[in-house]
């Protein structure tokens, strides 16, 4: 398994145990799908607990300028490019 | 001659009849982002403009930027309109609504010819302000009036208990609603104190917004609710962005190790305000120094029958009195909260009726029987436990996964994102005790794997008699087991599944002695995560039987042996 896709199926384990979603595995995830709203539902609390989970696992720690950091959080590709990016550990 | 009193905050009030925006602020360095006066008055002026004709009465506003909210609020006031805030802006609710109103704002102010000077209205202590509305015990919205005097009364006393004095408002909760309205805009704009224009609910946003008030020589004051509160992270430097002055939190009560780790983080004192949309403000406490809620100045309140029973100016009815939904204890020279006496939960600071919920699941052709609850969880979301027919109880992990999305779609159309439950039980009949109850204890039994990563998911059992019980079950999709070794075809390892049926065949039977041997051991087929299973059991002398098997077969059978029990040598 490349790194990329190891990093891919990491993120959607992190998702899903972050927020305890029980009917969605790893494969229930479409990379490009939206994570919030339609697709796979997530509201705003969703947001905060995604964003502590990215500093605990990643140890990155997301701006000031809300619209362009959430930006990342809107599909799963989005947010794999943020953790590529940023990360620390 | 002596110098004037200097004004202090509360010097500096200026109830919403006299219209304080219309007083210069005081300059201050704040980024562009931050409503002052001045920003506020030019935006106004632009609706004031179009407003002109355009019919009066009650305005729907729904406008989720602070600035553009309060300039079209402060217009609609200026020109004798009512404005009318629903809660949220799905067109389910607008269309609710829709009935009652005389027009609605668009989303920013149509360019217009006219330019009308100074608004021609007075405001009256008696007229209307506002409209808004709040979830009822069944659902129903209800709808509920502000006056001006029921509005200056309550802010009145805010400006007495925590005046805003060179300090600046950031607000983390909607303006939409009753607190987030007086604590995070009104009060800033009677007291002449800057308030952020931008939506601050992320705590770097929110750090952001903390050094802006410092580098500008003001105290910030936070207008928070539980749902951000528990969720700060340690990994901010929050005391290089600034200690806030105060943290305000209300919307439901918060739980105390997140009120003392907000304490801790923030440096600041946590002020939790209980109230409602009906009532206005109650009563306020600081927990970490007092659990006990001590009633804000003017609000009379007494004890009736574990009930809190109000008068107080801020209510549409003062001298009527009201009787609060929640239960409560007199302790000290305030009270404590006991839990709701209706069956209606906080979900992230929002009332959601748990009847509504099972009222609209109901209306499904395949549900039969279903409970709302709170399980309780640290996420405060809620969970359903739904009877279903026969033929529509899921079998695998596809099924339930489109039951469940089909479910929430079906509830969606009634209640926010938020308000929809996470957590899903389907069982054959709901489980009951010995009194025909679905109590805690089976609704903790339902929801026990979520704590657990090593059980599988209970959904009830039935007797044939003392001797013979089946058991349903799934599979948690989360289980612990399934980690590692099967990733690319996770599948319950064969110990876990005799380990469930002899913990299973424990609770069902009490002790079975010391465990010996297992015969007539056979796997059939795998199980698989997501599935549904039965766990029939049969208590023999010294012996239990087990079958475990699901809609594709069996999956394991077993004899397990323990020991004759001690009191045969006697």
């Amino acid at each position: 398994m490349s790194e990329t896709q190891n990093l891919s199926l990491e993120l959607k384990r992190m998702i899903i145990e972050t927020l305890e979603l029980e009917d969605i595995t790893p494969d229930d995830i479409e990379p490009d799908a939206p994570l919030f709203g339609e697709g796979l539902g997530l509201d705003s609390i969703d947001a905060l607990e995604i964003g502590l989970a990215l500093q605990k696992h990643y140890g990155i720690k997301l701006d000031a300028e809300a619209e362009e950091t959430r930006q990342h959080f809107t599909s799963l590709n989005a947010l794999q490019a943020l953790v590529e990016q940023r990360r620390v550990s | 001659m002596p110098p004037p009193c200097a004004p202090d905050g509360f010097m500096n009030f200026t109830p919403l009849v006299q219209r304080p925006w219309l007083r210069p602020s005081a300059p201050v360095s704040l980024p562009a982002h931050w409503c002052d006066n001045a920003a506020i008055l030019a935006l106004r002026q632009r609706w004031l403009n179009w407003l002109v004709d355009q019919p009066s009465g009650q305005w729907l506003l729904h406008q989720p930027d602070p600035l553009q909210f309060t300039a079209a609020l402060l217009a609609l006031w200026d020109t004798g309109r009512v404005a009318v805030l629903p809660a949220d802006d799905r067109p389910e609710t607008l269309q609710a609504i829709a009935a009652e109103l005389d027009g609605q704002l668009p989303a920013t102010p149509p360019s217009s010819v006219q330019a009308i000077s100074a608004p021609p209205v007075a405001l009256a202590a008696q007229q209307i302000a506002l409209v808004l509305y709040t979830s009822g015990s069944t659902g129903q919205p209800v709808r509920l009036s502000k006056r001006f005097d029921q509005l200056d009364s309550e802010l009145a006393v805010h400006a007495a208990l925590w005046p805003l004095a060179d300090c600046a408002v950031v607000a983390q909760v909607s303006h939409q609603h009753i607190y987030g309205l007086l604590a995070g805009v009104l009060h800033p704009l009677c007291a002449g104190a800057p308030f952020s224009g931008r939506d601050a609910l992320y705590p770097e946003v929110l750090a952001a917004r903390l050094a802006e008030a410092r580098a500008a020589g003001l105290a910030a004051v936070v207008v928070s609710s539980p749902a951000p509160l528990s969720r700060l992270p340690t990994h901010i430097d929050w005391l290089a962005a600034g200690s806030p002055r105060r943290i305000f939190s209300s919307g439901a009560p918060l739980q105390s190790e997140h009120a003392a780790q907000a304490e801790q983080l923030l440096q600041a004192p946590v002020n939790e305000i209980y109230g409602s949309t009906e009532t206005g403000g109650i009563a306020w406490r600081q927990q970490t120094q007092s659990v006990v809620w001590q009633p804000l100045p003017g609000v009379d309140w007494h004890i009736d029958d574990d009930a809190l029973v109000l008068h107080s100016a801020f209510l549409e009815q003062p001298q009527l009195g009201w009787r609060q939904a929640d239960r409560v204890a007199a302790r000290d020279d305030g009270f404590v909260l006991l839990g709701r006496g209706d069956r209606v939960a906080k979900v992230a600071g929002k009332r959601v009726s748990l009847e509504q919920i099972e009222q609209r699941l109901l209306q499904l052709p395949e549900v039969e029987a279903v409970r709302c609850v709170d399980p309780g969880r640290a996420d405060g979301r809620l969970g359903v436990v739904v009877a279903l027919t026969a033929q529509a109880l899921p079998q695998e992990h596809a099924a339930r996964r489109a039951l469940t999305e089909r479910l929430r779609a079906a509830l969606a159309d009634q209640l926010e994102r938020v308000a929809l439950p996470r957590y899903w039980r389907f069982v054959e009949q709901l489980p009951s005790n010995a009194q025909g109850k679905l109590d805690r204890t089976l609704i903790a039994r339902l929801f026990a794997d979520l704590d657990d990563d090593r059980q599988p998911r209970w959904l009830g059992e039935q007797w044939q008699d003392a001797e013979h019980c089946r058991h349903s079950f799934e599979v948690p999709e989360r289980l612990a087991y399934l980690r590692g070794h099967f990733d690319s075809f996770p599948l319950v390892p064969g110990v876990v599944m005799i380990q469930w049926a002899l913990q299973t065949a424990e609770r069902s039977f009490g002790a079975l002695g010391s465990f010996r041997r297992l015969e007539r051991l056979k796997f059939q087929s795998m199980l698989r995560p997501g599935m549904r299973f039965q766990l029939t059991l049969v208590r023999k002398p010294d012996a239990v039987s087990f079958t475990l098997e699901s809609a594709v077969g069996r999956h394991c059978t077993a004899t397990a042996r323990f020991a004759p029990q001690v009191e045969d040598h006697a």
